[in-house]
């Protein structure tokens, strides 16, 4: 029998911990439930009212209007984002893999000093990074190109930095050692057993970094002028500043936004599972 | 959250003024000033730099590199932070060949030695019969120079709610002495109905209806400014919507173009909008359900004198460090009064020109089925005509707005008057210019 007592007060307790959690999913998902029912609407219907409640359905009219303005360059932006994060998170992911698993699995001198360097990057945030980058790209003449806001993506300390701990963890020093008595290369051994290995962590830094592409909107915005390399965010930045003189641009934005939002919810979605692993496979060490 | 926008915001601003002046130091090879002023056409393919903010651009210059394959223009949108952006550029000796620059914003960069005078190119002292006296007159600065050319203008007119007028059996008003009363009325009639909203925020707007009592709130001569915000004829303007706020028959609490304003026409809270030609889309695409309610017309006068007042508008501005002035004159003519330039930068735009041949547009001579198919831009193109000439802007009119903005909001919340909001920025007017070495005296 359990003692009625502490049964009482793990309900309570766990009442009280639903009910705040509850509160914040709420808290968190209010402005996303804003954005689904405000992109329903026509533009006339979006001050004239209620914010949360359905009115007059034209999402698709809304889609259609967002798709063909300006010769559809929305899609041209769509598809920037995802050349943008997709080619960005899955080279950077290599690096990173490449880096962490060579700190965790070689032993040489200054690996500890590059290891801290490393770290150190971490704490930079990109956006102090913004003003040195434009520089050395105006010089070099890259400024205005997809470059310019490719190859700064590919570079995530963070990355290399989970990657050694979850190369610690995963990979077996023994593995590798058979594999180069079997006579294996060490780009071999990589590819075939410590990127295996690795693969749930991987996943969280390509989430990571995907998302991180995704979002970013300073880096584009300081590197870019030609509207046709931007990307969504930059892109419904520019439109946003015209709807004093354009007001249906409004409901644009409004769905562009959410349109930009759905592929990283299913991203999410769909590497969840390796996420979650990856998180934990991290957190023991 | 909104704090946190607040600064990325200001992390962005500075970060990008820092790269422009940077970027500005890092090419030392762009100083020389090839021709400031004289008016030699280019050996071979030019290409110049246009900077706006308005939506569509890019189809009006692409019409123009089509059919001239020698002057090809690129553009760039500034739409956030335009005047951050060009004070950036031209610091950093990065300005374009032309850029938009709104009439109030004139005399300040003019002070900043922001802009070429183009009068060398006989094309631009030519085009001065082409567009709206008030307009030339402004990017002349009173025919000293060609420092710009007129792009668009706002002229002011009433939008009228005339079924809520007819309900209530009220005149719709043609002085602004009918204004005053018709809103005691249609408040009397019903107290939640109010006759417009003044927005405490919006100097602009207001500073188009001094202009339109013929206020004079800067004058130039003897090289020296002459100050007279807060003249007579303003402080008529101020104490007339004084005594509408005081009397409560106005509400203050509406920002324009806030979703509350569109909200309170949406619930008829609000039966008449003082606006400008380029407010009428507003209406249309925020409003849908009141088409054929609203009417357009003239702007209340002020006894007999019939004058309209103008809010907003631009320019295209000559900028310092051009080096293809003859090009940029045939380009910036062209994108103002040719008729093909004119016609789609209203449709995608929405610019009301400033050319006076763009006041026949075929677009601006159709009844607007929003409004009843009534022909709304005769009302506008009529209201051109009759604005002040000789009204000019202060050399530091941002700061003089954030004054009186200031003094304006505390007025509408019941401390003060709008004639001491205007007493406020005739000192922050002469306090700025002179903090600047600008000189400048008090009255007329």
């Amino acid at each position: 029998m359990s003692n009625p007592t502490t049964t009482r007060e793990s309900r309570v307790s766990r009442t009280a911990a639903m009910g705040l959690m509850l509160l914040l999913a709420v808290y968190f998902l209010l402005p996303v439930y804003f954005l689904v029912v405000a992109s329903t609407k026509p533009q006339g219907d979006l001050a004239a009212t209620n914010g949360l409640v359905f009115s007059h359905f034209s999402l698709f009219e809304n889609l259609r209007t967002l798709f063909t303005r300006s010769d559809g360059i929305f899609g041209r932006w769509a598809l920037n984002t995802v050349l943008y994060a997709v080619l960005g998170a899955a080279v950077g992911t290599l690096i990173s893999a490449l880096c962490g698993y060579a700190l965790a699995k070689f032993t040489f001198r200054g690996r500890e000093f590059l290891f801290s360097v490393i770290l150190g990057g971490v704490l930079v945030p990109t956006t102090a990074l913004a003003l040195p980058l434009f520089l050395l790209f105006s010089a070099t003449g890259l400024v205005n190109t997809y470059f310019a806001v490719f190859l700064p993506s590919i570079v995530s300390p963070f990355g290399v930095y989970l990657a050694r701990i979850f190369a610690n963890a995963s990979v077996p020093q023994e593995l590798i050692e058979s594999a180069r008595l079997d006579g294996a290369g060490e780009f071999r051994i990589f590819f075939s057993v410590g990127f295996r290995l690795m693969t749930p962590a991987l996943v969280t830094i390509f989430l990571f970094q995907f998302v991180a592409i995704w979002n970013n909107f300073f880096l584009p915005m300081v590197m870019l002028q030609k509207e046709s390399l931007f990307p969504i965010t930059l892109g419904l930045y520019e439109w946003n500043g015209q709807t004093a003189r354009a007001p249906l641009l409004q409901e644009s934005i409004i769905t562009g936004s959410l349109v930009s939002i759905l592929p990283v919810i299913v991203v999410f979605i769909l590497l969840q599972r390796f996420w979650r692993t990856g998180l934990a496979a991290g957190s023991l060490k | 959250m909104s704090s946190t926008v607040t600064r990325t915001r200001l992390a962005v601003a500075a970060a990008t003024a820092g790269i422009v002046v940077l970027a500005g130091c890092s090419s030392s090879g762009s100083s020389d000033k090839a021709s400031a002023s004289s008016c030699e056409p280019a050996k071979g393919k030019v290409t110049l730099q246009y900077w706006n903010t308005v939506p569509g651009m890019d189809k009006v210059v692409d019409l123009w590199n089509k059919q001239h394959p020698n002057v090809q223009v690129e553009i760039k949108n500034i739409s956030n932070d335009q005047y951050g952006i060009l004070g950036n550029a031209l610091k950093a000796n990065k300005a374009p060949d032309l850029a938009q620059v709104g009439y109030d914003e004139l005399p300040n960069l003019r002070t900043q030695s922001a802009f070429v005078d183009a009068s060398a190119c006989k094309a631009a002292t030519a085009a001065k019969s082409k567009f709206v006296p008030w307009t030339w007159s402004q990017t002349s600065f009173g025919g000293t120079g060609v420092f710009a050319i007129p792009q668009d203008t706002g002229p002011m007119a009433l939008y009228v709610r005339s079924d809520l007028f007819k309900k209530y059996n009220v005149a719709v008003p043609t002085t602004w002495d009918e204004y005053a009363t018709a809103a005691e009325k249609l408040h009397k009639a019903d107290p939640n109905l109010d006759i417009t909203f003044f927005d405490p925020n919006n100097a602009e707007w207001f500073n188009g209806l001094l202009w339109q009592n013929d206020a004079k709130m800067y004058g130039y001569s003897g090289d020296k400014w002459q100050v007279s915000v807060d003249s007579a004829q303003s402080k008529q303007v101020a104490d007339y919507w004084q005594k509408l706020i005081s009397e409560k028959v106005v509400r203050t609490d509406l920002a324009h173009g806030s979703t509350q304003m569109y909200a309170a026409y949406q619930k008829d809270q609000i039966a008449t909008y003082v606006g400008a030609a380029w407010g009428y889309s507003m209406f249309r695409d925020n409003l849908p359900k009141q088409a054929g309610k609203w009417t357009i017309v003239p702007m209340p006068t002020w006894g007999a004198n019939g004058s309209s007042g103008d809010w907003g508008g631009s320019t295209v501005a000559f900028m310092k460090g051009s080096r293809h002035l003859y090009e940029s004159v045939e380009f910036n003519t062209w994108l103002n009064s040719d008729p093909d330039a004119l016609a789609l930068e209203n449709k995608l735009g929405g610019l009301y020109p400033a050319a006076t041949a763009g006041l026949d547009l075929p677009a601006l001579q159709q009844g607007v089925p929003y409004y009843d198919n009534e022909k709304i831009f005769d009302v506008f193109a009529d209201a051109s005509k009759k604005i002040d000439t000789s009204f000019a802007w202060g050399p530091t009119q941002k700061t003089v707005n954030l004054a009186l903005q200031d003094a304006m909001a505390k007025a509408a919340a019941g401390s003060g008057t709008l004639t001491d909001a205007l007493a406020t920025a005739q000192a922050a007017a002469l306090k700025s210019m002179k903090d600047q070495a600008i000189p400048a005296t008090a009255g007329k």
